[in-house]
Parts: C-alpha cells; sequence; structure tokens
C-alpha cells in the first residue's frame, strides 16, 4: 500500500520480469488511512508507506518490523543522514526505507503580493481576502496556524496553544478561497489566478507554469515549516516477506529514483540518483527543489500523529462550521 | 371459517391453525429473505456498531477504548458550530427540494401530458444522461462553469451583466444549493414523472365542467392523486443531502460546508468514536423524518401507487 508517485508502472513490469516479483498496489489516501487500513488488514499487506512520526507509530503498534538496512546494497546509494535519522532507528533496527521528503512552502504570485513574504503571517493579512488556497487536512492547517503563533510542537499542543491556533485560524478563514482536495486543486487556483498565495509542496512554481500560469515564488516561512518525509515500511505479519528485501533491492536503484524524481519532482533519499540528475542535466531543478540538502529534513517539524489531533480537529471544525 | 361442500364450518384445532398461519407467512416472506439479510448484515449490523463506537472513546493515541460513555453526544450538543451547521444543512437540504420539485413537477407534467410517449422516453433518457458520468467529475465540471473564469462569468461580462467576474456562484452557498439542485433533479423528476404517468387528466377537463377553476383542479384533483410521487422526491432529494460531502468541498469553499464536511475530518484524524456519534445523530434525525413523512403523508401510498 503506497502512495501513486512511489512507484513508475515501467519499474513494477521490469521487477516483474526479471525477479518474478509481482506487486499489487493499494493507492493510499493519507497516513491515517494507511495506519487504520493496516490494523484491520495486517498481513494481507506486506509494504506499507508511511510518513516521519507515523513509521514510529507503526512499530509502537507492532504493525512493522525493524531491521537492518546497511543489508540491502541498495542502501548504500542512500545519502548517510537517510539511514541514520533517530526517529526511526530502534534497538531491533531500522523501520523502513527511506524514500522521499518535502517542506509545506509558501506559494504566492508576486503580481498581486507585495512586498514578497516571509513569514506565516501572509496567510492571515487581510488584504488577502479570499485570495489563499490551503489543504483541506484539518490537523496540518492547524499546525501552520501553530508555527505562525511560534508554537514548538504543533502536533502535541496543550489547550491554551490550541486555542492560541484557533485565533489565528479565525483570522485566517476569510483569506482562505477554498479548501483543495489535492494538490492539482492548488495549482489551478494559482494558474487561474483565483488565488494568490497557496500553501503547497515542492514543485508547485513548474506545474503552475507548466499549466499556463504565471510566475510565482515559494519560500519557507521563516518561523520554520512543517514537513514530511516518507519510508516504506515492512509488515510484520506479511506473507511475502521473504520478497521484500530483493524487491526493494531493484526498485529503489538510482536509476528508477531519478525517473522518479523528473517525473514527480520533490526530493528524495538516494544520493546515487542525484548524480544521474546532474548528468541529465537535471541539477539546477535538483538543487532547488532542495534535493542535495537532505539535512533541511532535520529543520522541519515532521509530520505525525500527535497528542492534539482531536484537539487540532475540533479548532478546525468550530472555526470552518456554520 | 371457510365453509366445508356440505355448508358446514370446518373445525380447525388452534395449534394447528396457527402452524398453517406461519407456514403460509413463511412461504409469503421467503422472497423478503435477501433483501432481510441484506439490511440486517449491511444497515442493522453497522448501526449497532456505530452505536457502540459512539459511547467508547478514543485514546490520544487513537486506540478505542470501551469506556462507556455519552461525552461524544454531549460534545455536539454542547459545541453551536455543530448545532448550526446541522440546521444549516437541514435548510441548505429543504431549500435544494423545494426548487428541485419546483423544477421537476412543471417538467414531469408537460411531458406526461404533452409529449407523445416516444419523445418522453427520448427526454427521460436525457434526464438521466448525467449518471453515466461520474459524481466527481460532474462537480468539477460545475467549478468549472462557475469560476471567476468560468462559462456563466465569462457570458455574464461578455453581454455587459457584470463588469468583472463575480464570486456568487461559487465557493459559497448558493453554489452548493445551485449544484445540488442539478444533482438531485433527475430523482425528483423520475419520482413525480411516475406517479402523474399514472394520472388520468380527463379528470382536470371534469372539474373544470364541474366549474372548478384550473387552479383548484390543480390543487383539489391533481396534487392529492400525485402526493405519493412528491413524497418520494422529497425522500429522494431531502434524505441524501443531509449527508452530502463532495459538492459542499468542491464548490462551497469556506463558507459553504455541510455537517458531513466536519464529520469526515473526524474519520481524517482517526477519531472513530466522535465520528460514530455524530453519524448515529444524522441517522436518527433520518429516521424521526421518515417516521414523519410516514405517519402524516403516507408514505405507504408510494408502494400502492408507483
Amino acid at each position: 500500500m503506497t502512495w501513486s508517485d512511489h512507484y513508475i508502472a515501467e519499474q513494477l513490469d521490469e521487477i516483474k520480469k526479471t525477479a518474478k516479483i509481482s506487486t499489487n498496489i493499494t493507492e493510499l489516501a493519507d497516513n491515517a488511512d494507511g495506519f487504520a487500513k493496516l490494523k484491520e488488514v495486517k498481513g494481507q499487506l506486506d509494504v506499507i508507506s508511511g510518513d516521519a512520526l507515523w513509521v514510529p507509530k507503526y512499530f509502537e503498534e507492532g504493525l512493522i518490523d525493524a531491521w537492518d538496512i546497511n543489508s540491502l546494497e541498495v542502501a548504500k546509494q542512500l545519502y548517510s543522514i537517510a539511514r541514520e535519522f533517530t526517529i526511526w532507528t530502534k534497538p531491533e533496527g531500522y523501520l523502513g526505507y527511506p524514500f522521499g521528503w518535502s517542506p509545506i512552502l509558501i506559494t504566492y504570485n508576486p503580481k498581486y503580493v507585495s512586498p514578497a513574504p516571509d513569514s506565516w503571517q501572509a496567510l492571515l493579512d487581510p488584504k488577502y481576502k479570499g485570495k489563499i488556497v490551503t489543504e483541506n487536512q484539518p490537523v496540518e492547517v492547524v499546525a501552520y496556524m501553530a508555527k505562525a503563533a511560534g508554537i514548538k510542537d504543533p502536533y502535541n499542543m496543550s489547550e491554551a496553544e490550541l486555542a492560541q491556533a484557533k485565533e489565528l485560524l479565525l483570522r485566517l478563514k476569510p483569506n482562505v478561497l477554498k479548501l483543495a482536495q489535492q494538490n492539482t486543486d492548488t495549482v489551478a487556483a494559482l494558474v487561474s489566478e483565483e488565488a494568490w498565495i497557496a500553501t503547497s509542496n515542492l514543485g508547485t512554481e513548474d506545474r503552475v507554469k507548466d499549466g499556463g500560469g504565471p510566475e510565482v515564488i515559494s519560500f519557507i516561512p521563516k518561523e520554520g515549516t512543517i514537513g514530511w518525509m516518507d519510508a516504506e515500511m515492512i509488515v510484520k505479519e506479511g506473507k511475502n516477506k521473504a520478497l521484500i528485501r530483493p524487491f526493494l533491492e531493484l526498485a529503489e536503484q538510482a536509476e528508477w529514483i531519478a525517473q522518479n524524481f523528473i517525473d514527480y519532482g520533490r526530493p528524495l533519499f538516494n544520493e546515487k540518483a542525484y548524480q544521474i540528475l546532474v548528468d541529465k542535466g537535471e541539477k539546477e531543478r535538483a538543487d532547488r527543489y532542495f534535493y542535495n540538502k537532505p539535512e533541511t529534513v532535520q529543520t522541519m517539524t515532521l509530520k505525525g500523529p500527535g497528542l492534539s489531533t482531536q484537539g487540532a480537529i475540533n479548532v478546525f471544525n468550530e472555526v470552518f462550521g456554520a | 371459517m371457510p365453509p366445508n361442500s356440505a355448508g358446514g364450518a370446518i373445525v380447525v384445532p388452534p395449534a394447528t391453525g396457527l402452524a398453517v398461519r406461519a407456514k403460509v407467512g413463511l412461504v409469503r416472506a421467503w422472497p423478503f429473505l435477501p433483501a432481510g439479510l441484506m439490511l440486517a448484515l449491511l444497515f442493522l449490523v453497522p448501526m449497532a456498531v456505530m452505536v457502540v463506537f459512539s459511547l467508547w472513546r478514543t485514546t490520544p493515541d487513537f486506540d478505542i477504548v470501551p469506556d462507556w460513555t455519552l461525552d461524544n453526544y454531549a460534545y455536539f450538543f454542547n459545541t453551536p458550530t455543530y448545532v448550526r451547521t446541522l440546521l444549516k444543512t437541514l435548510i441548505m437540504a429543504a431549500a435544494v427540494t423545494a426548487a428541485g420539485i419546483a423544477a421537476a413537477f412543471p417538467f414531469a407534467y408537460f411531458l406526461v401530458r404533452y409529449v407523445s410517449p416516444r419523445w418522453q422516453r427520448a427526454v427521460l433518457l436525457a434526464v438521466i444522461v448525467p449518471f453515466w458520468t461520474s459524481y466527481l467529475l460532474r462537480a468539477y465540471a460545475w467549478q468549472a462553469i462557475l469560476g471567476p473564469k468560468g462559462a456563466l462569468n465569462q457570458l455574464l461580462t461578455g453581454i455587459g451583466v457584470t463588469d468583472e467576474p463575480s464570486r456568487l456562484f461559487i465557493y459559497d452557498n448558493p453554489g452548493v444549493w445551485l449544484v445540488l439542485v442539478y444533482v438531485y433533479f433527475p430523482f425528483a423528476a423520475l419520482a413525480i414523472y411516475a406517479s402523474l404517468e399514472k394520472f388520468d387528466f380527463t379528470q382536470l377537463n371534469a372539474a373544470q365542467d364541474l366549474g372548478a377553476r384550473p387552479d383548484q383542479a390543480l390543487l383539489h384533483i391533481l396534487l392529492p392523486q400525485v402526493r405519493p410521487g412528491l413524497i418520494t422526491a422529497c425522500i429522494f432529494v431531502f434524505i441524501p443531502i443531509l449527508g452530502e460531502f463532495l459538492t459542499p468541498a468542491l464548490v462551497g469553499g469556506t463558507e459553504g460546508l455541510l455537517i458531513a464536511n466536519l464529520i469526515v475530518n473526524f474519520f481524517r484524524g482517526l477519531q472513530y468514536t466522535t465520528m460514530a456519534a455524530f453519524c448515529f445523530i444524522i441517522a436518527a434525525l433520518v429516521t424521526v423524518l421518515l417516521v414523519i413523512f410516514r405517519r402524516y403523508l403516507q408514505v405507504e401510498d408510494v408502494v400502492a401507487r408507483t
């Protein structure tokens, strides 16, 4: 079970042809969806993808194995930092095979937004009423407001911190044009210039340009940002466990990862793939997307299940309800 | 008691009579067995599970623990946002139902009364054609039609009605209402059509021959007889809207969200017990509405007549 941008059809065909390992992929909607489903179906899945702090959550629930990542030859292609994330390191081993990452950025149209913003506060400026698009992800949107309020841990907020975030969310609401269901909605709103500012993933500038839209600029807010990094996890009760490591050896090869970057445009943890991208003339784009700076991950607040999830949803609903 | 051939009565011992009645009952009931099983397995059991969940608690670690509590219900009723959003959803459902019926009734009336049966079939086909594409695509299409650079705004600015694109049609309640009327119009039209098709229109002429004005004939002769179709239309439109999520999410912006949009957020955050309580409140409301429909509007006529 994984996200649709974790694989390429030719890659899976090739693995099936060469190693006789077939895949049957179920699309993953989000972390909560994957977590809930794996709890129900357990051994019916062999591999599942998850973000940052969700990975140890899976482990604590006894759903995935910890294993020796260095036993995989392909792991040598990773940036060394990716093999040593403390949140994924347990005495029993490493919790997943690192795949990709991205910070959440603010993207704006300089034609309408000036002076150039550098903070989450830009989302709260009344002059952008009805001109902002943000994702329809309650916990994340509340986390952005927590960042704007200078709250350290947006996923584990106290009642007082939730109240602070709510106050800012109330200021954000009139500025929000719509809550995007998916990234394409955000891109479409920026292309049509319905929206002047959006919270987005890496690559939005290119996607807006490719869609025939205006020049837009993305930045990481000065207060710091939220981000994700994901990994492929081995399901504890998976019935085809013996095939997973041979599968990863083939699927995570630099050539496929480089192609994946070209197709989907966000940094990945495979260092050798970066060299391939440089050789292919993709250096400018790769560097612009922080591919060569995996240490940026350590400056982000990582997405994950927190103790204030229910509180964040309550805050979001109370603000966006009637 | 049935007479025997000699004109006397057959005396059936009470126990045997009960057994016969039970057997007849069973024979008559078996066609309902598949539907009954489906109802039990796919509706009653999940509902029961939902009720139980709604009385439990989700821990901050997302575990569901069987601590019996009414907190989830109390949270709903103690938070004005949810009560307001539910009321807003009811108003939206009523407004869409009213508009849907107001559009569907003259449409179906004209179709049944003035269009040949062959063309009726063609028009009805046209009514259901939108069902051949997915609801999601239709909702996205409306986003394109109603948006600031959409067809409607281009038309209005093109003919000089507005100077610049209007936001009136999208990302607010009017847009949600309009798209829901479009989505549910076929349900209302088909239900009313099925009812009108059986109506004998010569009764209207007879009423007018007897001195009734056309509006009186319509009100006192036609409407009572097509009431089952109208009730069916109300049920088919009003009740699904209470659970509408997609249209408000796509065209409602931040102002047009309905109760289901808030409930989905609990699902996304693995807050299943709160979600179950909220869903059960909606389900209970639907049940109450159906009871009201049945009690005051004799919904069983729907079965008898359509």
